[in-house]
């Protein structure tokens, strides 16, 4: 699912956020990530949401060499993870539904498909009675639920969250935890990236620990 | 069922009823991913609006010149003068009928009319004016012959034929003044055409800087678009609506204010013209200055063409500077 051999990353002249990490993250598998703030966990993802190109070695998603590769290849790439970011990244002119909704609109499904999913999806987020509302009226657990879902709602192969229980309380952090569990058992790999101990007691899985820009596989 | 469940049975398929209380309020499936305020606001509408006010101005008078000189040359090819040059100790009333008794007889010629002597003189006075003194002068006598343009005659034999049996009658086929018209409207609509194309420059150069303008101010917009997987085309696409959109509206706008203009003009040259005889020049000039169906038709074709500038431009605009993005 994710091979990563001798990674390297270092923004402009700066001094190396990840140094020569190399992993292999195979497919249907659940790992948490995690390592003290700048720690380089935010960059890991990036690195693997194909935002951000390694400055050394090379980074394979779903068996290719997803290094450099060319826009068109990185949407198509992109299609199959679903991620969840720190900060949201919501539309603030979109209502929660059409947000939720965007990555199915983007690859042309017609809205009578997938209408039902989104809204179910809604629901059982606790999103319900606030699909039609905008995000700048939304709370901080309101809007990481909505990121979650719009993560989600394509069933992707590969699920990333950065902090996705950051915001939100106890029992809404267990119920999403249980979502992307049930998620990991329909066959996505999920790295949740998370500071949250209690969340990772709740389920047993290996632990990427980032230390000083290396990676220690715990688990 | 529970969406765990759903999601184990893989059951987020499609056109199933689902158990939970579908939302009363009507969702927005086409609400636009870019906002249309944030691509396109009232001051560029009224740019590319005014572009295709002056576009359509340029095109329909061009069109009114090339139809008055369609006309011009119609009447001047259809119709050859004889000239008969008074000599003296001889009757120009008597050679007159001569001529034209031979020229009558020729083929290819519907009518001949030969001019008084009156209609003659009249001709000059335009430039003379009423003067008695016109009357002493030496004036050409003129047979006007009107062509059968469906068998003409040939204008080479008939002027060698007429010059060889006639002593100082010549032949005018007009071909001097069919050649002067041909290039004072080709001028004319050479010069429409580069005006038509800088304003086509000068709007497609305003878009390319509102294209630049929208990916700015929608940057975040775009990041999302990319990290749900969007592709470049699709991008594209959203702001190609906006930018197709406003060129219809500014150029639909543009027409109808360039239409109104065309409607009122045969009125503003009636107030401007002055004098009866001033008008009736402007109208010999120009025709009666008012667009016919085809002439509507080519202002539908400026809007359409400032439409597809506007969408096209700003489509290859946004595969630009995402391209150097990347």
């Amino acid at each position: 699912m994710i091979r990563m051999e001798n990674v390297g990353l270092q923004y402009g002249h700066g001094p190396e956020v990840l140094k020569n990490i190399s992993m292999h993250i195979k497919p249907g598998s659940f790992h948490f990530l995690t390592g003290p703030s700048g720690a380089g966990k935010t960059t890991l993802l990036r690195l693997l949401f194909l935002s951000l190109q390694p400055t050394n070695g090379n980074v394979h998603l779903f068996g290719q060499n997803a290094t450099n590769v060319t826009p068109s290849r990185r949407a198509q790439l992109r299609r199959r993870i679903g991620i969840v970011f720190q900060d949201f990244r919501l539309l603030d002119h979109l209502t929660t539904w059409e947000n939720v909704a965007l990555p199915l609109r983007v690859i042309g499904k017609r809205v009578s498909n997938y209408k039902e999913d989104v809204t179910d999806l809604l629901q059982w987020v606790g999103l319900g009675d606030r699909m039609y509302g905008f995000p700048p009226v939304l709370s901080g657990g309101e809007k990481q639920r909505a990121a979650i879902a719009r993560a989600v709602i394509g069933k992707p192969e590969l699920l990333l969250a950065d902090e996705p229980t950051g915001n939100v309380d106890p029992q809404m952090a267990r119920r999403l935890l249980r979502l992307f569990i049930e998620l990991n058992r329909l066959g996505t790999s999920v790295v949740i990236a998370t500071h949250d101990h209690q969340l990772m007691k709740q389920f047993k899985a290996p632990r990427l620990e980032l230390h000083d820009g290396t990676i220690e596989i715990i688990g | 069922m529970s969406i765990e469940n759903r999601l184990i049975e893989n059951k987020f398929s499609e056109n199933r009823i689902s158990e939970f209380h579908a939302p009363t309020r009507q969702t927005r499936a086409t609400a636009p991913i870019v906002p249309a305020g944030s691509v396109t606001g009232r001051s560029l509408t009224i740019v590319v609006s005014i572009m295709c006010f002056l576009g359509c101005l340029t095109a329909g008078a061009v069109y009114l010149i090339n139809q008055s000189a369609a006309a011009w040359f119609a009447d001047i090819a259809s119709e050859v003068t004889v000239q008969i040059k008074p000599i003296d100790n001889t009757d120009i009333e008597k050679r007159m009928t001569h001529v034209a008794l031979y020229l009558a007889k020729q083929p290819g010629i519907k009518s001949v009319r030969p001019l008084s002597e009156r209609d003659s003189t009249s001709l000059l006075e335009p430039w003379l004016g009423q003067n008695e003194a016109i009357s002493l002068l030496p004036v050409p006598r003129l047979i006007a012959l009107q062509i059968d343009r469906k068998a003409p005659p040939d204008l080479k034999v008939l002027t060698r034929n007429i010059e060889n049996s006639f002593q100082g009658v010549t032949l005018d086929d007009h071909r001097y003044w069919q050649a002067q018209i041909r290039t004072v409207t080709r001028s004319l609509a050479l010069s429409g055409i580069a005006v038509l194309i800088l304003m086509g420059a000068a709007t497609t150069a305003i878009i390319v800087s509102a294209t630049k303008s929208a990916l700015a101010s929608n940057r975040e917009i775009v990041e999302v678009l990319h990290f749900v997987g969007a592709t470049d085309k699709f991008i594209a696409r959203e702001f190609e609506k906006h930018f197709l959109a406003l060129g219809i509206r500014a150029g639909l706008m543009g027409a109808l204010f360039a239409t109104v203009i065309f409607m009122l003009l045969p009125a503003i040259i009636r107030l401007i013209g002055g004098n009866a005889v001033t008008a009736a020049e402007i109208r010999r000039l120009i025709g009666t200055a008012s667009l016919d169906p085809p002439g509507y038709i080519l202002l539908a074709i400026v809007v359409i063409v400032i439409a597809a500038l506007c969408m096209i431009t700003s489509r290859y605009g946004v595969f630009r500077i995402l391209h150097n993005r990347h």
